[in-house]
């Protein structure tokens, strides 16, 4: 709809010219230093692998779900991690329905390779019965809000999901042992994931001066920027990936910086997303327990004093 | 009778309601509606310039996109964003601003029953949000039907599927039902009688319908008691436009 060009948001010059001009002084406009990042929150949803990660004014709710499939031919003993994410219209007037942007694929893509090339997820512990059946773990990302830095959001929330999910047991029966019964969550616990580390993605903002480093941009940043720089790595220090695609050339030293920086930022956000999943573990365990129906249903009649 | 739901409830109670106004930034308008387990969230963009080509230019047009909690959009999503597109035009002016769209999103974050309903109120509260010119507020709610007969509110995902039939129904909430003078009527009826959408799934009696609608109607005036006192509370943000 030629409308929606119409309607795009664009920063005027004034607000680009104040938004450099700060940071010369290194000010930015939400009052942050330049390595400082926005205040983390993240909520979990009733469900297992469901979680909200608040960055800011950024706001993304990440899904797993897992399904039985067959593996893929040249693996028959490892299971499968698929990432889709949806730029839902509802997080920028400028996002499209329909088929995924530019953006979506390379946030998909930075998140994949941050999980799966670094073997932070075991696929090996997915395999049920090899060559026949295997786990296939979905993860759903959708963006509601786009107040910047997409990419770190949606990564911490698809690791507190991950985190927080958990798979039916299943067991081989039949009488060859070439059947699987899947147990539903009421018989047999279900079991959560093996992830081995965390990959956290931390994304640097490069203007054409050099000395004008910022981490974690707002979406005013990211309109004024000229280039950036995602960094995936964990608390361990080992670096998952590194992604710049174009944008204004840095030199080595910068790099060099960044990823300094970066580790000391994915230790701390790594403690947080495992202090945030411990007390969901916490509070899941607690509800198991409570097997009695709470009355939690409220005659619609008292409900007046809300 | 007496009916055993499993959360403890009797037949004629709702879930905890719970929502809040204004919870996202680049939007509008927006709202998460939250009844029981089932959670639902809405944003709205608009007015914006320009209409589709299908639609009628002379007037404000909604359009509607609705997002499952995960997997492919299907011929379900389209339904419900089709249900949702006639009744939300239904409660808007639709002459104030010709020629322009304004879109509702909506977000599901956990389905577990009346998935419609919350999605309808949501949307409601969404565009009050986001100041959309709207005739009166609309109330949403799902009765169903057991086999035994007994009609009962707001079912949980299970219960729904257990129950013989099911209706969503929505109803009009003026603001003259909380002035002391009473409403206007039509032909001798208060609108409020009326009904603005009525989904149905499953085999009813007309009597059972009958008895849905009053059930329905009865609790969708607790619901927009507490709809009108939400929106009260919460003072309005300025212009979030851009």
């Amino acid at each position: 709809m030629e409308g929606r060009l119409a309607n795009a948001w664009r920063l005027t010059v004034n607000d680009k010219n104040f938004i450099k001009t700060a940071l010369l002084s290194e000010i930015r406009i939400d009052g942050r230093k330049p390595f400082e990042y926005r205040k983390i929150s993240i909520k979990f949803g009733r469900e297992d692998g469901s979680s909200e990660v608040q960055l800011g004014q950024t706001r993304v709710i990440s899904i797993v779900t897992a399904q039985l499939v067959q593996p893929y031919r040249d693996r028959p003993k490892e299971g499968m991690l698929s990432i889709f994410t949806e730029f839902s219209p509802m997080a920028d007037p400028s996002f499209e329905p329909g088929r995924p942007g530019e953006l979506a694929v390379e946030l998909g893509r930075i998140i994949d390779r941050g999980l799966r090339e670094s073997r932070a997820v075991d696929t090996e512990s997915l395999c049920i019965l090899a060559g026949k059946f295997v786990w296939a773990v979905r993860i759903d990302i959708h963006i509601l809000d786009n107040g910047g830095n997409l990419v770190d959001a949606a990564n911490i929330a698809a690791l507190a999901s991950l985190l927080t999910f958990r798979r039916p047991e299943c067991s081989l029966g039949g009488e060859d042992g070439q059947e699987v019964i899947v147990h539903p969550p009421e018989i047999r616990e279900p079991l959560p994931l093996m992830v081995h580390h965390l990959p956290i993605a931390i994304t640097f903002g490069f203007f054409n001066n050099e000395s004008i480093l910022l981490i974690d941009p707002t979406h005013n940043e990211e309109a004024v920027m000229n280039g950036r720089m995602t960094t995936t790595v964990n608390a361990n220090g080992d670096i998952c990936a590194i992604q710049k695609g174009g944008g204004e050339g840095v030199p080595q030293r910068v790099i060099m910086q960044c990823l300094q920086l970066a580790t000391s930022k994915a230790a701390s956000i790594t403690k947080q997303i495992k202090d945030a999943v411990e007390a969901f573990n916490t509070e899941r365990a607690l509800r198991k327990i409570k097997r009695h129906p709470t009355s939690t249903g409220v005659d619609v009649r008292e409900k007046q004093n809300q | 009778m007496e009916v055993d739901r499993e959360d403890g409830r009797s037949q004629n109670q709702l879930r905890p309601l719970a929502c809040s106004r204004s919870i996202l930034h680049r939007a509008h308008g927006s709202a998460s509606w939250s009844q029981g387990d089932t959670k639902v969230l809405a944003a709205v963009y608009g007015p914006r310039a320009g209409t589709k080509k299908n639609e009628n230019p002379e007037k404000a047009c909604i359009e509607v996109i609705w997002k499952p909690k995960t997997g492919q959009i299907g011929k379900l999503e389209k339904e419900y964003e089709m249900i949702l597109k006639r009744t939300l035009q239904s409660i808007c002016i639709l002459t104030v601003n010709p020629n322009t769209t304004t879109s509702v999103m909506i977000q599901v974050v956990n389905d577990d029953g009346a998935l419609l309903p919350s999605a309808i109120n949501a949307a409601c509260m969404a565009l009050v949000d986001a100041g959309i010119p709207m005739r009166h507020l609309a109330v949403a709610i799902c009765c169903c039907v057991a086999r035994s007969g007994l009609v009962i509110l707001d079912p949980t995902k299970l219960e729904e599927q257990k129950m013989k039939a099911f209706a969503y129904l929505v109803f009009p909430n003026l603001v003259h039902s909380v002035l002391p003078e009473g409403s206007p009527s039509v032909q001798g009826e208060p609108i409020e009688n009326g009904i603005i959408t009525s989904v149905t799934h499953g085999t009813m009696s007309v009597d059972d319908y009958f008895y849905c609608l009053e059930r329905g109607r009865a609790a969708s005036t607790k619901l927009s008691d507490f709809l009108r006192r939400n929106l009260q509370q919460q003072p309005t943000n300025s212009s979030k436009a851009g």
